[in-house]
């Protein structure tokens, strides 16, 4: 419980840096801390597998795939970014609040009396490596199809074809 | 407060949180940044129930939870690609100057 409340703000400041910070570099980098405490509350909560993976797959491979992507794009205009801020603050939270009043509200009606009483026991890895390969087989076989497919289908989008660039629209 | 509320609690506000970022963001990659976002929350309310929700629950939820994150992995190398395709095409990750389909 002591981890959880330490972790918890930590995650959600990182996040909100990733939202906020108006230099893409930066949100990307908040995003990666973001994600690397959420490993950090898995492996403290008795998920050690997931948090492993988390770590693996979110921050060595989609962060840096983000990162990688920052740094081959141009960057935006930062002061553009800033100028439209508090426009972009209204529309959002208009949008936004409402979402998480629902979900507030939600749980806060639906979650019976006697959940968390105490914890279900720590992740058996042995466990779940025989549900991920005898139950649900064809799933792991489809996911392997699936990252095959996004392999082939994103070195077809990214490689380069020859097209003169655009001329920047005339508006 | 037990841990499940507060778990969801913060897989709420980080879900929000990434929703704001789709929707107030105009750099494509940051965009993809809110989605990640989502995407742990999601992650996380999986754990949540998985591990404080009713006893002697089977292993569903960090199931999922692997499945969740490969697919999550599959869509940030597409969306890049795609991101990147467009870069080449028009010099710029700006959202809005994504509008040759416009009538």
């Amino acid at each position: 419980m002591i981890p959880l409340l330490i972790l918890s703000p930590l995650i959600l400041l990182a996040a909100l840096g990733a939202v906020w910070k108006a230099r893409p570099v930066h949100a990307a980098l908040l995003l990666a801390l973001s994600l690397a405490l959420v490993a950090v509350l898995y492996l403290t909560i008795g998920a050690e597998f997931i948090g492993l993976v988390q770590f693996m797959v979110y921050i060595g491979g989609v962060a840096i795939l983000i990162v990688f992507a920052l740094l081959i794009t141009r960057p935006g205009d930062e002061a553009a970014e800033l100028d439209r801020r508090p426009r972009s603050l209204g529309v959002g939270l208009a949008c936004v609040l409402p979402v998480l009043g629902l979900l507030l509200f939600a749980f806060s009606k639906g979650l019976p009396a006697s959940s968390a009483v105490e914890a279900n026991p720590a992740l058996p890895v042995q466990a779940l490596g025989r549900e991920l390969f005898e139950n649900s087989v064809p799933a792991v076989l489809t996911v392997g199809v699936l990252l095959t497919a996004v392999l082939i289908g994103a070195a077809l989008f990214a490689r380069e074809t020859g097209d003169k660039p655009e001329p920047p629209a005339s508006r | 407060m037990t841990p499940l509320p507060l778990l969801l609690t913060l897989s709420a506000l980080l879900f929000v949180l990434g929703l704001f970022a789709v929707l107030s963001r105009r750099n494509a990659i940051l965009v993809l940044v809110g989605i990640e976002l989502m995407l742990n929350a999601a992650n996380l309310n999986f754990i949540a129930f998985w591990r404080y929700g009713p006893q002697d629950a089977d292993l569903t939820g960090p199931l999922f939870v692997l499945f969740s994150i490969a697919i999550a992995a599959a869509e940030a190398a597409v969306g890049l690609a795609i991101i990147l395709m467009n870069f080449r095409r028009t010099r710029s990750t700006d959202l809005n100057r994504l509008d040759s389909l416009h009538g």
